[in-house]
């Protein structure tokens, strides 16, 4: 069966328990995984991780001005409520 | 869109990618029959009563279709409504007074879309990974970055929460409650709505709070706005702002912030993968962001309103907080306009108290792979309840130091906001346009188009700020 016939079949099946007015015995842990989708499932989250993505130099130069960026504005803020609460300076 | 899992050793920390494949079909079901938690089964529950309703819905008649939109909105409301806060209610409230109506008005609404546009991304990073914001960049970008942006958010969500409990204190001061009964009566709020061990029931007692930041409206009413003057504002953008051009600039920076933070990011995405929503789920997610737009964007309107009769009698409300607005307001809105006014500052602290703090909680748990949601019951994620209480709990106690730099921090808390904002609107642009993740949910051209506008608007109005900080007589201040 291909991926897209299984899981409408799936939701299909999901739906017309729910249509019965069923309730789900969520003991039953086959119940518990049709209603979630694979990635879901903590011990899945768990055990995966998306990998690194390769950063291009574009991508490192944007990321890095940003930082520049709030470093610099972080500063400026500062000035900024130095004079504020002592207004003579 | 490939399903890489289907042929997949189960091995720690094998490399992952989205997918929509019903766990019970996936290769590794046998698997995970063993190793399912109390988190999976709350979650399952909230699926099939989505699945429920969407059945139901098919009927027009049987009102299955506003089933749906209930149980799928949440995260949008609680965010925007959580983000019109103490300090953005207080940054509205000094907009009003100290310009009335006119160009803000119709500004306020920009700033609103601009947070829309920002959010939306989010509603799909989460349905579709399935992972919080902090998670997918430590995950795609590394630790380096990672701890960027986490202290980014570490330090804002902080100094935010500070000034929610400078809100929660000035809001109830106004009926004459001590500071550390006002901070402790809070703190009370925060612990009653996580001792559920459910993220549903949380979520609608957060709702329930948050619908309550409506009590600007009433308080605008009583103000007996001018309403042809604020539907001509809305057309025109006029009168423009005259006067002190720095405290102009401020302000529009701090309305700016008041609506676009980083901490709206995280939360909402972790708020979208706590809830369970899946891919199907994204326009009702989309609706629920546009709805909790609507609402936030009429309630800080409200407050502008309501301080108007401050700028016809000519009081300058350039210091003043929570409860001396109220005080302010009283001849002209009377007393029960005011009272509603310090509800208002109050109610808006602590949903934010709670939202913020939710929000620093999930990405700690997201970073350092502890468990990381409201449907764990304490003993199986304390880590995160603690670290969630902590944080409510320090900023708290620092309010209540006599002669702690409160003024200090309310100054620069928006404006660290907007300035925090472009890289984390980076990190965010770049997450929901890789296809390795998002496949056909990526951003069209549309979407990094507004995107892209929104981050170079903040640039331009941070730019602006420190240009003019160093340089104040360029603009004759």
């Amino acid at each position: 069966m291909k991926f897209d016939d299984r899981k409408r079949s799936n939701e299909a099946e999901v739906e017309s328990a729910a249509a019965r007015n069923e309730r789900p015995n969520l003991q039953d842990p086959n119940v518990v995984l049709s209603l979630l989708e694979a990635d879901q499932v903590v011990a899945t989250k768990t055990r995966t991780r998306f990998g690194k993505r390769n950063l291009s130099v574009g991508v490192r130069w944007l990321l890095w001005s940003l930082r520049v960026y709030v470093f610099v504005m972080l500063v400026i803020v500062l000035i900024s409520v130095i004079r504020a609460v002592h207004p003579g300076h | 869109m490939a399903h890489p899992k289907d042929n997949q050793p189960a091995s720690p920390y094998s490399p992952a990618q989205p997918t929509t494949e019903p766990a019970v079909t996936s290769s590794v079901a046998r698997e995970l029959v063993g190793l399912l938690t109390h988190e999976d089964r709350d979650r399952a529950r909230d699926r099939w009563r989505v699945a429920r309703a969407r059945w139901k819905g098919r009927s027009w008649r049987s009102f299955g279709g506003l089933r749906l939109l209930w149980l799928l909105i949440g995260p949008g409301v609680l965010v925007f409504l959580g983000e019109n806060d103490a300090p953005s209610m207080l940054s509205y409230s000094a907009t009003g007074a100290r310009f009335g109506v006119g160009f803000f008005i119709p500004f306020v609404i920009l700033t609103f879309v601009m947070g829309l546009i920002v959010q939306e991304m989010t509603v799909r990073l989460g349905a579709v990974t399935h992972r919080g914001h902090a998670e997918l960049i430590f995950d795609r970008f590394g630790k380096f970055w990672g701890f960027f942006s986490m202290g980014d958010l570490v330090l804002g969500n902080f100094l935010t929460l500070v000034t929610e409990f400078i809100g929660i204190r000035a809001g109830l001061g106004f009926f004459g409650i001590r500071p550390s009964v006002a901070v402790g009566a809070a703190l009370i709020l925060v612990l009653g709505a996580i001792t559920t061990g459910r993220y549903w029931t949380w979520e609608r007692i957060t709702l329930g709070l948050a619908i309550f930041n409506g009590l600007f409206i009433p308080a605008a009413l009583l103000a007996h706005p001018a309403w042809s003057q604020v539907g001509h504002a809305l057309l025109t953008w006029t009168p423009l702002p005259h006067g002190d051009n720095s405290e102009i600039l401020l302000l529009i920076l701090a309305d700016i912030g008041a609506t676009v933070t980083p901490w709206m990011i995280f939360f909402q995405q972790s708020a979208v993968v706590d809830k369970g929503m899946q891919p199907r789920d994204i326009p009702a997610g989309r609706l629920d962001t546009v709805l909790g737009t609507l609402l936030a964007s009429t309630f800080a309107i409200a407050a502008i309103l309501a301080t108007v009769p401050l700028f016809h009698h000519g009081i300058n409300a350039a210091d003043f907080q929570g409860a001396q607005f109220a005080q302010a307001l009283e001849p002209w809105i009377g007393h029960v306009g005011a009272s509603l006014f310090a509800l208002g500052i109050f109610e808006a602290g602590i949903v934010a108290a709670i939202a913020i703090s939710t929000s620093s909680a999930y990405a700690f748990g997201e970073v350092f792979g502890t468990a990381h949601s409201l449907n764990r019951p304490f003993r199986e994620a304390w880590p995160f309840y603690v670290f969630l209480l902590g944080s409510a709990c320090a900023a708290a106690i620092l309010v209540l130091i006599p002669h702690a730099p409160l003024e200090f921090i309310i100054l620069t808390v928006n404006v660290i906001a907007v300035l925090a904002m472009p890289p984390a609107l980076a990190f965010l642009l770049l997450l929901v346009n890789d296809r390795d993740l998002m496949g056909e949910h990526a951003n069209g051209f549309w979407g990094n188009f507004a995107g892209v506008t929104v981050t170079f608007l903040l640039v331009c109005a941070g730019l602006g700020f420190g240009l003019f900080t160093v340089f104040p007589k360029l603009l004759g201040g």
